[in-house]
Formats: C-alpha cells, structure tokens, sequence
C-alpha cells in the first residue's frame, strides 16, 4: 500500500509544480499587458514598490551611498582653493548685479501697478526633498518625501529654483514619483519666448537635451532662444522655464534644460492657479 | 566559517540577488557605474542560480524581481519580467545540452546569456516602453561585464564551493 501512496503523492506535487508555473507565466502576461491601465492590482505593486521596496533598498545600499558621498566631498574638498577664487570674484561681480536687481524691482513693482498685473500663476502645493533616484539605468525618476497626504496629485508640475522639473506619475500616502523633462516618455507643449514658436519637446535619451517631437507650422527657432512652457495641453502651468535652443537641424531642434537634473536636493510641487 | 555553516548556497546567492539588487536601483550620480556593475552582477547572480540550482522557486523569484526592476526603472511592467521567464523557461529546454557541456564551454554560455539577456531587455525596452535601443549603454555594459565577469564567477564559485 504504502508505495503506492508514495506514487500519488509524487504526481500530485509536479502537477502543482506545473500548474503554479504556467500561472506565473501567465500572471506575467497578463501584468504586462495591463501594466498601462490604471487597475487597482497595478497601482497596488506600484504603491508596494514606492512606500516598502524604496525604503529597504535604501537602507541596504546605505553603505554604497555612503562611500558615494565620500567621494563627493573629497572632489569637493580638493577644487576648495581654486572654487575659493572663483566664488570671491562671484561676490564682486553680484554686488554690482544685486544694485541693479534692486532698482529693476522697484521699477518693476510700479510697472505693475501702472498694468493692474498680477503676480505670477503658480500655487506652491509641497516643497519636497528628493528621495532616491532611478535614473541611471533607462528611465528618469525621482522619488520624493511627500505624497496624497501633502495634497500632491498625479500629473502636478515640479519645479526648482531653475525652472520646470518634471512631473508627477504616481503618489502614494508619503511618497511621490516623478518623471524628469529627460525622460524620453515625457513630452511637454512649449513655446520660444522671441518668436512664440509652439512645439513639443521630449527627452533625447542621453539624459542632458530635449528634442522636439512636433513643431507647430514647421517654423524653427533661433538659437540661443529661451523656450517656456506654453500652458495648451493643461498640464503644466504657463511660462515655466524650461531651457535654451542649442542646435537647431533641418527638421528639429534641441534644447539644453535650465535644471542641473545631476543636482536636485529640493523640488517644489506647483499647480496652475 | 560562521556564516558558511549557517546559511546554504542557495540563500547565500540569494542575499547576493538582494544587495545587488537594492544597488542597481538606487543611481549614484557620482558614480553611475557602479550602478551598472551591480545591475550586471545581479544578471550573473541569477544566471549562476538557474544554472546551478535550478528550482521551481525560481520562477517567484523572476516575478518578484521581474516587477521591481520593471516598476523601479520604467514606471511599467515588461521588458524584466519578460526576460527573466525567458531565460528559466530556455534553460528548461536546453537543459540536457547543457549538462553535456564542459567548464569552460559552460562559462562561454554563462557570459553570452548575459549578453543576449541584455539586448533583449535593451529591444524589449524599445518595444513596449519606448526607450531608445541605446548601443552605447550596450558597449558599456559589455565592458563592465568583462571587468566584472571572471571576479564574479570567482565570487559566486566560492560561495557555492
């Protein structure tokens, strides 16, 4: 009897073995499929990933981050002499900047008034500090401290003192994702400042230009021009900068973004008033 | 010696595919390629594992780091969970040429699966989530796979003893 039972048992355990792989095969599909749409088991691994994977892969390659930073402020400590120089030049020539600055805010403050204009049309929803980036390997993301909780939505603006930064594609209670201007997913309505040229722009791929992707009546701007957002696809607010025309081809043209995306501490999250 | 008698290989190559793991998805800018070395090393790791300790158990562990990779470098599920089913379901039918190879045929394979597995998340990237198929970020992994490949071959024969 007893080999018998031992036989059964055996049949039983590889068809479950079987059984449990084409479900993973298929599980998979499925996942891949649907990964766009917006399901409820989609946007649960996505939230999974940004509040419980995140924080453990942070904490297992502290050591590596660690040894990151090191070597960042030896860099630092090494150019300090020369920056030194630099900086005490900088100060020189600020001064006489910061006297200009002032009288052109005082004329631009009664200017204002003179036009009944209004400030600026931004709303600071959240400023956040950065996370962790994903941004070394394909895509372009940073992740921030801040979520639902601080009122920040999907598809809100994000910007630094620099101009525009990215985007929002996922929030989560505390976290939020963000999807960087260099991302070749990305694309934003644009126009240039001298000529109002409308145009898309989306990442180049390398990380450092954006590309147009379309561009209004095929009129190319100048180069050296300062392209702002243009506000028409409602995503993000009008006149956000965005970055200067540094080759223009037959075609197309790229620009270089005004964001050092290599040094982003702080980002404010901003929505159109 | 602690650590040898407490943990068996399997797990060892398991806390490996973690670390690794966690390194590759965490960007240093300072120094990018040690995210890519690590991201390789991740690719070998599982590699060795499929190779050497084949086990039903595999296919979770492709899922669950199928999805991470996917969700963590594309906002989108696809070209990592895809290759990485790939690759266990290819090994179940090239199985029995496989046991027939000898080591240094076997360590050319190891080192030409890593290849194919990167260039086919390099087209599968393209395809389903419009990333260029960029040949730089190709040559530049196959250079660290070089420098990387013979230390982690050491490594993880060691672990395994």
């Amino acid at each position: 009897m007893a080999p018998k039972f031992q036989i059964k048992v055996f049949q039983l355990s590889r068809f479950v073995k079987n059984f449990t792989i084409i479900s993973i095969v298929s599980l998979s599909f499925l996942l891949v499929f649907f990964s766009k749409s917006d399901l409820y088991l989609i946007n649960g691994i996505k939230i999974i990933s940004s509040s419980v994977i995140i924080p453990i892969t942070r904490v297992i390659s502290a050591p590596v981050n660690a040894f990151s930073n090191f070597v960042d402020e030896y860099n630092q400590f090494k150019s300090l002499k020369f920056e030194n120089k630099i900086l005490q030049e900088e100060i020189i020539r600020l001064k006489k900047w910061q006297t200009l600055a002032i009288q052109n805010s005082r004329e631009n403050k009664v200017l204002k008034k003179l036009l009944n204009a209004t400030d600026n049309n931004l709303t600071l929803v959240k400023t956040a500090s950065l996370i962790n980036r994903n941004d070394s390997i394909y895509s372009k993301l940073i992740n921030l401290n801040a979520g639902y909780e601080d009122k920040i939505k999907k598809n809100m603006s994000a910007i630094n003192e620099r101009g525009l930064v990215g985007k929002v594609i996922d929030t989560t209670s505390n976290n939020s994702r963000v999807i960087l201007l260099t991302d070749p997913n990305l694309s934003i309505s644009v126009k240039s400042i001298s000529d109002g040229i409308f145009s898309l722009l989306t990442g180049n791929g390398d990380g450092k230009y954006l590309v147009s992707s379309f561009i209004k009546e095929n009129k190319l701007p100048r180069l050296g021009d300062i392209v702002v957002t243009s506000g028409t696809a409602q995503i993000f607010p009008v006149d956000l900068l965005v970055g200067k025309v540094t080759k223009v081809e037959k075609n197309r043209f790229f620009v270089l973004p005004f964001v050092d995306f290599k040094n982003i501490d702080y980002v404010q999250i901003v929505t159109s008033k | 010696m602690e650590f040898s008698k407490f943990f068996n290989s399997s797990i060892k190559l398991n806390i490996i595919l973690i670390i690794s793991f966690s390194i590759s998805v965490n960007s240093l800018i300072l120094l990018p390629n040690i995210n890519n070395a690590f991201y390789l090393l991740f690719h070998l790791t599982f590699i060795y594992l499929i190779f050497y300790h084949y086990h039903y158990y595999l296919y979770l562990v492709a899922l669950l780091y199928g999805i991470l990779f996917d969700i963590l470098l594309f906002n989108n599920i696809g070209a990592h969970l895809l290759t990485f089913l790939f690759l266990l379901i290819l090994f179940i039918l090239l199985r029995k040429f496989l046991i027939k190879l000898t080591s240094y045929q076997t360590i050319f394979v190891y080192f030409i699966t890593l290849i194919i597995l990167l260039i086919i998340e390099q087209f599968l990237a393209n395809l389903i989530h419009n990333y260029k198929f960029n040949i730089i970020s190709i040559f530049n992994f196959i250079l660290i796979s070089f420098i990387i490949f013979i230390p982690t071959v050491f490594l993880l024969t060691k672990l395994d003893k």
